[in-house]
């Protein structure tokens, strides 16, 4: 199918199978590898996209499914937004492979939620896995943005 | 400008291509023992390569320690074991071709735990217990007709004498189950021939072990072959040695085209776990507290392949003592085949799990004696210039410093209910060996060495510790990812080993007129007697643990987590921390919930959703650690050490409060059953 999309700010017409995920189909069409798997089963987080602002998995979001809507990732915000800025000041991460997922829901988080505490970041991110165990240090970066 | 890895810049060994490269995966076998008696292909589209064993006949068996694996396996060992393999234009026509390729099978006996693999008469996985290979880097025990391929023992004073002079004794035995390290990055690599060259892209921890063991398997000499190591999106030791690159390399050789082979998650619990293990522990000591005798038995269930599984087994042994004073001891480790998926270099190597039984075992020993667990600690603990059971001096011993240090922090002297302390004793790799080579670029220095990027933060530490040295700044330094065609020979990057090694051959390098370092650490153990130099450099350190656990469910929370390392000289702060917050929060998962579940010797939760890592809810509200440096001391690696001794601090907690666990890992349902025990 011909997929229409609107990604990191541009419109797109991308070739897509109707059964292949979104995650496939930025990795192949577009090369925004930012977006990665780890679990394909949509608990990890590692694959997360916006989708018209909202985080979702992007290793279950079939692809016809993002027709005519638009997508963020990671790429698409530029590399100062603050978000970004914050997990590096923090240096929250240590291979860095769950860090693209981790900023796009702290990004939403901190849309909707200005005032967070310790326990609201971690609730609201507990759908995102960090096998380097760098938690910590990601609470402190979401903070840090929420107080930026 | 945002660090690569927050602005999506960053790339893995996942993400490398080559030009018209095709897509790889592997066939595997159903079924845990069985002879492959056909294999056709022919239902496969033209367009797929279809590697079949007939394709690797030429090819040898190899084996980082003992080379009992063969690239396609003709007799499967495990349930995952790779029988063939196919590579397509595309990863989705190679996914739909694997089912294409039929497979008869001739069922075998098959033995699924490691004691009971170790007994005469079981089914035997390699008629000739392999005898070390040329890879092996110390003395291998096979023992001839059994399961078992290596045998590594301590024998230190008299421990029947030593029990005859106890006035308490404990003896019990522990289990600890597998698990799988769940990288988030998968096994990824790219590999490709130019003539009779071969290069491969590959997330390795081990370059050069990697060269050397394609080289055996193709036979072709490892001057041919070229491995550059790709930043990995994580590791923990399962990306070491030849994982899927062999299958990768023959499929290339067969197509002439580049070939691409990621695996699939579930794929991830068919390749490498960790080492489920049996351990007992018997412990003597007189009514003081005094400790008079040791002895352990190990059994680690390496699975079908040995891989490092011998190196594991004994630094499970050797580490089984721990950090004190005690004049007889006893080890017996054993490394098992089992019908089991390999199992191999998990993050604490072989010492978490006898750290997990020995601490254990202290503190029931403490409970019969009527004496607190630090004390009973602190009255046998090693102490500067203390001879170790291995007859090696002990040097910059801090273990009481870092057990006092733990024990504050939960406020140990309030009350001790709900809470449990553990004490780590770790090696580091020895022998090895390590070398770098400093380059200069115009203004800037590139350094030329192997030590690899999994996420632990090397590339800082050397880059922020060559510009200390070279006084520059650091923007100054390069460090391009490790190719074994220009960089010197390195034993490997495990064992939290490369921030120490690699340190001190960069010193040398910079002293040196050419810029080239290099350092050796010499040793080694004789696998008979346990006798010789275990490590050059142990890592120390000490868990405390505060929990609840739940008396209706069994669940275990912990509110409170400490860990004390002694760090010597820290190179990279920020690395020093994310390093131990992160073996913390591993050895939570370890010690709550995290376990490889078999049935019939098939994975039955090969999948992150039944298979739980921890997520920032298991992160306890109270997460404390602490660093103890000297100035002008030795750089400690912190990779690790913070992991081994959290489990038992953790069981230790439990175990306050009249629930006597056994087994790792403590999930409620064998909390709830020691609880109807309770004493
Ligand atoms: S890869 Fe999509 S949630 Fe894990
Ligand atoms: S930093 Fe490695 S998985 Fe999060």
């Amino acid at each position: 199918m011909k997929l229409r999309v609107r990604i990191n700010g541009a419109d797109h017409e991308l070739e897509a199978r109707t059964d292949e995920s979104i995650l496939d189909v930025v990795r192949r069409e577009l090369g925004l590898l930012s977006v990665r798997e780890t679990c394909g089963i949509g608990v990890c987080g590692a694959c997360t996209v916006l989708l018209d602002g909202e985080p979702v998995s992007g290793c279950l979001l079939l692809a016809p499914l993002a027709d005519g809507r638009e997508i963020t990732t990671v790429e698409g915000l530029g590399g100062d937004d603050p978000v970004q800025q914050a997990f590096s000041d923090a240096h929250a991460f240590q291979c860095g492979y769950c860090t693209p997922g981790m900023i796009l829901t702290a990004k939403r988080l901190l849309e909707e939620t200005p005032q967070l505490t310790e326990d609201d970041v971690r609730a609201a991110m507990s759908g995102n896995l960090c096998r380097c165990g760098s938690y910590v240090k990601i609470v402190e970066a979401v903070l840090q943005a929420a107080n930026a | 400008m945002s660090d690569p890895r927050a602005t999506g810049s960053a790339r893995y060994a996942e993400d490398f291509e080559l030009p018209g490269m095709l897509h790889a995966r592997i066939v595997r076998s159903l079924f845990p023992h069985a002879r492959v008696v056909r294999v056709d292909a022919s239902a496969v589209p033209e367009s797929c390569i279809v590697l079949t064993p007939d394709d690797v006949r030429d090819l040898s068996p190899y084996g980082c320690q003992i080379e009992d694996q063969n690239v396609l396996a003709e007799r499967a060992r495990h349930v995952g074991d790779p029988v063939a393999a196919v590579a397509a234009p595309t990863p989705e026509q190679a996914e739909e071709a694997v089912p294409l390729v039929e497979i008869d099978y001739e069922q075998l006996p098959a033995v699924f735990d490691a004691v009971e693999a170790a007994q005469p008469g079981a089914p035997l996985l390699h008629e000739t217990a392999a005898a070390g290979g040329a890879a092996a880097y110390f003395a291998m025990r096979p023992q001839p007709g059994t399961n078992i391929c290596h045998r590594f023992r301590i024998r230190h004073g008299d421990v029947d004498a030593g029990f005859a002079e106890a006035d308490a004794i404990v003896e019990r035995m522990y289990r600890i189950a597998g698990a799988q390290h769940a990288h988030m990055e998968p096994h990824a690599c790219v590999a490709h021939w130019d003539g009779n060259r071969l290069e491969l892209w590959t997330g390795t921890q081990t370059p050069f072990s990697m060269r050397d063991d394609l080289a055996t398997i193709f036979g072709i000499p490892p001057e041919a072959i070229r491995i550059v190591s790709l930043p990995m999106g994580g590791s923990f030791g399962a990306k070491t040695f030849v994982r899927t690159e062999a299958i990768a390399a023959a499929l290339a050789r067969k197509a002439q085209r580049p070939v691409k082979l990621v695996l699939p998650r579930s794929e991830e619990w068919q390749t490498l776990n960790r080492h489920p293990a049996t351990v007992t522990v018997k412990l003597g000591a007189r009514a003081d507290g005094t400790l008079v005798a040791s002895q352990t038995t190990c059994y680690a269930d390496t699975g079908a392949y040995a891989d490092c599984g011998p190196g594991v087994a004994q630094k499970m042994g050797f580490a089984a003592p721990g950090p004190y004073r005690i004049p007889n001891v006893r080890v017996d480790a054993y490394c098992v085949y089992t019908n089991l998926a390999p199992n191999g270099a998990f993050r604490g190597y072989g010492q978490m799990q006898s750290t997990w039984a020995r601490e254990r075992a202290l503190d029931t020993l403490a409970e019969q004696l009527g004496l607190d667990p630090v004390e009973l600690r602190l009255r046998n603990i090693v102490r500067d210039g203390d001879v170790y059971c291995t007859g090696e001096t002990l040097h910059d011993v801090r273990f009481a410093e870092c057990l006092e240090a733990a024990a504050a922090a939960v406020r140990w002297s309030e009350g001790r209910r709900g809470k449990g302390i553990a004490l780590v004793m770790k090696g580091m790799q020895t022998p090895s060996r390590a070398a770098i080579a400093i380059e200069r670029d115009g203004d800037d220095y590139v350094l030329r060495c192997a030590t690899t990027e999994m996420g632990q933060g090397a590339k800082r530490a050397l880059s922020l510790e060559a510009a200390r040295l070279l006084g520059v700044d650091v923007a100054r330094i390069r460090f391009p990812d490790p190719d074994t065609s220009l960089v010197p020979y390195d034993t490997r990057t495990t064992s939290s080993r490369s921030t120490y090694m690699m340190s001190r051959a960069l010193a040398e390098a910079v002293r040196d007129p050419r810029g080239y370092g290099e350092i050796r650490n010499e040793g080694g153990l004789d696998p008979d007697t346990g006798q010789g130099i275990a490590s050059t450099h142990w890592h120390q350190g000490a868990a405390a643990a505060d929990v609840e656990v739940d008396e209706e469910t069994g669940k275990v929370t912990v509110t409170h987590l400490h860990t004390t390392t002694y760090a010597g000289r820290v190179v990279n702060r920020l690395g020093a921390e994310l390093q131990t917050e992160g073996s913390m929060i591993m050895g939570l998962g370890t010690a709550l919930f995290e376990e490889v579940a078999f049935e019939d010797g098939q994975v039955i939760n090969a999948n992150l959703s039944d298979y739980a890592t921890p997520s920032f809810a298991d992160v306890p509200t109270r997460f404390t650690y602490e660093l103890i440096e000297e100035d002008g001391a030795d750089v400690h690696g912190l990779g690790e050490t913070a992991l081994p001794p959290v489990p038992p601090a953790v069981g230790n907690a439990v175990a306050s409060l009249g629930i006597e666990v056994d087994e790792l890992p403590l999930k409620p349902e064998t909390v709830l059953a020691a609880m109807k025990v309770r004493v």
